[in-house]
């Protein structure tokens, strides 16, 4: 792929024979657009910005209180371990870090079924209402805050404080999903599915066998989209649970927060504690996941 | 081609039909079955298994207990619960303590979900004539039958009637009363004040003094907790208390600015916003950022000399504080007159009522007289910090430090005062001490007048 | 039977049906129907709590919306909430498309800088809070030494003046990675020969990211606005773990929600009124609705000069 430099480089050598100040921009600008230090620099820059809270975090997080109550922002001296210990002890961590897997996982898993069994039929035609289904789909990306009423519905139907009320209510925020989806499916061939069809294969085997497979960066993204949204929920967890170890991550750490609100060495470790699988799960994912959100945004 | 065009319509108008029916019926019914469940649901307390004398074999099942948290009365309550598991081992009892901020969310919740059997009630009052149409929430559950009547209950013999009848509600008692509690006074680090020579100021003259005193050498004079903006209104509350000593002050207060015969841009009322912002402007620099749990360890540090707090947070100060010196409590002195600064005002802290939706009446009860039986209240009262509302029970030596100033219960602004929906929220409290800088924008001036413009426009 | 869609090649429709169904029944009931139905509680008087009776009383909420009373401080929180979506998006589509681009260079590593600005996204929003308090924490931290050394210091969080500016300054650096993923690949996709034709022709870098780049980066614009904007109106998770719910500073519709319809502000007599909170839902859904129509408009025509 073409490297920006190149081109201008020929382009200036050819008139100046220099590296002067050309037509845009200064000495400085120049240096930054021009020279691959430049971009290191930013690069860097950037780098700092996004990673250096996390360190920050890692080196509070083995402070005593006493020791950051005296140096807050200084390399930590005497490494207080067992604040991860205590923090682990006391927040019951493990519960609340998989009650976010599951609810995460399991949520997303129902909003993509509804995003690919609702948005193929609409972007083929398979189901009478195409405009009805479509307005649908854009209605659903605003629908209005229902805190109260979805409160009340997981009421009426018994499932208050539980796990299943609360993945089915997240499992609906499907949000641009089937939009996304039906626009990728207009994209497949219909000869496709005409061919399988001529070969005796049945909707659903069609539909699972060959779209999914095919539409993997679509459903990946719409998977994703979905569970970053669940994975940061927090209001509707308050609302919606009240037993502690039904708790997603987000409450459990809010509320671990208020109680142990000053004790910033035990926080900073809880908190880290809960950052350092999804940190690690990303580091494996993220290839997957990058691909994922560039493969679809490309569909 | 006619058909084609009106069948995709008519699919839209029933299904849109389908969906509001449904959401309708279903808000509807919302209202249906919570009025059914209350018909169920209330009821006087029966007269099954009696405070402490219940035979621990019939009491058994789950028990939820749900109160807003603070350091000591969690550790308090911890203590009772497990000597009540001790005494009654068939009872699982689950203790939830949530903070102030996210308590009226959850209690509401699972007081909807009926997965509550003790609960704290906060405000349960009744309104004023003049303010008709602006009960509180508890209130409202009180009277539409959500809580047990507790009247007649055995246990509520063992309280100070004084205490009962100032809060009895309708002429019935629906709480009980775990303690009080003293909201107006001053925190002060002896040693610091003897260093610099300053005595203890009876009036605000002599406060400022001390105030510019510690300055001048170098002492920040006062610490507040900000950022969880309440701490800030301990000082409105002093103010108050001060400028309008006696309970039928207040009352009349109260009842003058509902009716609108006083504003709260006059001098009284606004008076109180600038003893408020006098006080920030000698407190420690950014303390918009500082937390309330914060404040104890800064104190015990002599980041500052006083700080504004409740009685209820004297274990914590204590603690923080250890050995390093000595602490001291005073009334706020908002008056140049000594003698309106005697007293302390205060509250009844956390009051507990049973839900009228309750699974297990039964152990509610037996766990309520457990808790007000002399022997283990004592042990609540001795941890929680909270001043005993029953007789005869021995204080804490801090309490008794400050007897002076208790003799007479003097209730605080914050539990005579009623709150007016309809008013903008500048005028909740009504003194708007969130506005006034650093807190907020304004000076005191400008934070009355905003509080007027919001209160008025209810009107 | 007519059959108006175009040709149903599968033996029978029944799968396509009962999918569909299920999908849409389970979509519907936990979806819309809570939706619709704060449409109809919006029109009561609907408390938090059980035993309390519920009457109809019409546009009362609505109009107590608007009232002179509770004016100022829904004029707050909607101000708060424009200038948090309007000010977040903006900013973060342009240090993402600065990023992509950045990116776009054959550097080494490309890929783990990628992945290192996309990571704030899977950590969450009460880590993202915690670690942003902890490095705004007043009393010690990283923030509070850089002003330091400028001889100052902030109550950051607690100042009001500060409060919201920070906490879309948070909101940005937790969600400018999805941007720069969706940038960075609208940038892959650009052909190469559009820019060496362009530079033979003569232009200047800047020239070419206002005639090539910015062009082709069209669809890529459209979306990240789009999400954006419709996120941003609708966001409050993080300034909820920031600043809590009732920060006038910072407090923005969906929070407005929130507290009025469960939880009166602590330490005061105020009542919980869901039906009041279903009203100011239905303003922001008029007012998301609008400004997303409105940027989809603008954006059309954009696109449709190019």
């Amino acid at each position: 792929m073409i490297d920006l430099h190149t081109a201008d480089d020929r382009a200036v050598r050819d008139t100046s024979g220099s590296y002067g100040p050309v037509r845009t921009g200064g000495r400085v600008a120049l240096f930054f657009r021009r020279s691959k230090l430049g971009s290191y620099t930013l690069v860097a820059i950037v780098t700092i910005i996004f990673l250096f809270p996390m360190l920050y975090l890692f080196n509070t997080a083995l402070k005593s209180n006493a020791e950051f109550a005296a140096n807050p922002v200084g390399l930590v001296q005497h490494p207080h371990w067992e604040n991860f210990v205590n923090a682990w002890q006391q927040g019951n961590f493990k519960d609340i870090i998989l009650n976010s897997v599951l609810y995460t996982i399991a949520g997303a898993s129902i909003g993509t079924f509804i995003a690919l069994v609702m948005g193929f039929p609409v972007a083929r035609g398979y189901i009478r209402g195409r405009k009805l289904w479509n307005a649908l789909f854009v209605l659903v990306l605003f629908l209005p805050n229902a805190l109260v009423t979805q409160f009340q519905l997981l009421l009426r139907l018994n499932l208050y404080d539980s796990r299943l009320g609360y993945i089915l209510m997240v499992g609906v925020g499907v949000g641009i999903g089937p939009l996304l989806f039906s626009g990728f499916a207009s994209s497949i061939p219909r000869e496709l599915d005409e061919a399988a069809a001529s070969d005796g294969v049945g909707y659903w085997r069609y539909l699972f066998t060959f779209i999914v497979p095919l539409a993997k960066p679509a459903l990946a993204t719409v998977f994703i989209l979905q569970a970053v949204w669940i994975w940061n929920e927090i209001i509707l967890a308050t609302v919606l649970l009240a037993d502690p170890s039904k708790f997603p991550v987000t409450v459990g750490l809010y509320a671990f927060k208020g109680t142990y609100s000053n004790q910033w060495g035990l926080l900073a470790a809880a908190t880290f504690i809960v950052a350092a699988p999804l940190i690690v799960g990303y580091v494996f994912l993220q290839r997957f996941l990058v691909n994922g959100v560039l493969g679809a945004v490309k569909g | 081609m006619a058909t084609r065009q009106s069948r995709p319509s008519w699919t839209f108008r029933r299904a849109v039909a389908v969906t509001a029916a449904a959401g309708t019926l279903f808000a509807v019914g919302a209202c249906g079955s919570s009025t059914a469940a209350g018909d169920g649901g209330s009821s006087v307390g029966t007269p099954s298994a009696s405070g402490s004398s219940g035979s621990a074999g019939d009491i058994k099942g789950d028990l939820h207990i749900l109160v807003s948290s603070a350091d000591a009365s969690d550790a308090a309550f911890r203590a009772i619960n497990e000597a009540f598991s001790a005494k009654y081992p068939d009872v699982k009892v689950d203790f939830s303590s949530v903070p102030n901020d996210s308590y009226p969310a959850t209690k509401s919740s699972r007081l909807t979900a009926n997965n509550v059997d003790i609960f704290v009630v906060k405000s349960l009052v009744e309104v004023p004539e003049y303010a008709k149409g602006s009960e509180s929430d508890d209130a409202l559950l009180a009277e539409g039958g959500g809580l047990v009547d507790l009247t007649n209950e055995p246990f509520m013999k063992d309280y100070t009637p004084s205490v009962l009848q100032a809060q009895a509600f309708k002429g019935k008692q629906y709480m009980v009363p775990t303690g009080l509690s003293y909201s107006t006074g001053v925190y002060y680090n002896k040693k610091i004040f003897s260093d610099n020579g300053i005595d203890v100021p009876t009036t605000w003259d002599e406060l400022v003094a001390a105030c510019d005193k510690l300055e001048k050498a170098g002492v920040t004079p006062f610490g507040i907790g900000g950022k969880d903006e309440w701490p800030a209104g301990l000082l409105m509350l002093g103010s108050v208390a001060s400028l309008y000593p006696t309970l039928d002050d207040k009352q009349q207060l109260a009842k003058d600015l509902w009716e609108q015969k006083v504003k709260l841009t006059d001098e009284g009322p606004q008076g109180v916003l600038e003893k408020v912002a006098k006080i920030y402007s000698y407190a420690q620099k950014n303390f918009a950022g500082t937390g309330y749990d914060q404040i104890p360890a800064e104190f015990a540090k002599g980041d500052f000399a006083m700080t504004a707090d409740g009685t209820w947070n004297e274990p914590t100060i204590a603690a923080a504080v250890g050995d390093k010196f000595d602490i001291g409590y005073f009334p706020f002195p908002g008056s140049d007159n000594a003698d309106d600064n005697k007293f302390l005002n205060g509250k009844i802290e956390l009051q507990l009522a049973v839900s009228a939706g309750s699974k297990n009446k039964d152990a509610a009860l037996a766990w309520l007289g457990f808790f007000s039986d002399p022997a283990n209240y004592k042990t609540f009262v001795a941890k929680s910090g909270f001043s005993s509302a029953e007789p005869n029970i021995p204080a804490t030596d801090f309490l008794d430090s400050i007897a002076d100033y208790t003799s007479t219960y003097q209730p605080a602004w914050d539990q005579v005062w009623t709150a007016n929906n309809k008013a903008g929220s500048q005028a909740v409290y009504p003194f708007n001490y969130p506005a006034i800088a650093p807190m907020g924008k304004d000076d005191a001036a400008g934070a009355a007048a905003a509080a007027e413009t919001d209160w008025s426009a209810a009107f | 039977m007519a059959n108006p869609s175009p040709t149903f090649p599968f033996p029978r429709r029944a799968p396509v049906r009962i999918t569909f169904g299920l999908a849409l029944g389970i979509l519907t009931l936990f979806g819309l129907v809570p939706a619709v139905a704060v449409l109809v509680v919006s029109f009561t008087d609907l408390r938090g709590l059980p035993y309390i009776p519920v009457h109809w009383i019409g546009f009362e909420n609505f109009i107590e919306f608007f009232s002179p009373a509770h004016w100022s401080d829904n004029l707050n929180a909607l101000v708060n909430t424009l200038i948090f979506a309007g000010a977040s998006t903006i900013i973060q589509i342009v240090f993402a498309l600065g990023i992509a681009i950045l990116l776009n260079r054959k550097l080494r590593g490309t890929s783990i800088y990628r992945s290192i600005v996309f990571m704030p996204t899977v950590l969450g929003v009460t880590v993202i809070g915690l670690i942003w308090s902890l490095m705004f924490n007043p009393s010690g931290g990283p923030a509070a030494e850089i002003l330091g050394w400028f001889g100052k210091s902030s109550a950051f969080l607690g100042d009001p003046n500060l409060a919201l500016a920070l906490v879309t300054g948070v909101q940005i650096w937790a969600i400018v990675g999805v941007s720069v993923i969706i940038f960075l690949s609208g940038l892959q996709a650009i052909p190469h020969e559009l820019y060496e034709v362009s530079s033979i022709d003569g232009a200047s870098s800047w020239s070419q990211f206002r005639f090539v780049t910015m062009p082709m980066l069209s669809p890529a614009m459209t979306a990240n606005v789009l999400l954006g904007v419709v996120n941003a109106l609708q966001s409050y998770q993080l300034t909820y773990v920031l600043t809590g719910p009732s920060n006038r500073a910072t407090q923005v519709l969906s929070l407005l929600v929130y507290v009025q319809g469960f939880g009166g502000k602590s330490g005061t007599t105020l009542s919980q009124s869901q039906g009041y909170a279903a009203a100011i839902s239905m303003v922001q859904f008029v007012l998301v609705g609008v400004i997303t129509f409105l940027a989809l408009w603008y954006l059309r025509k954009r696109e449709v000069r190019l």
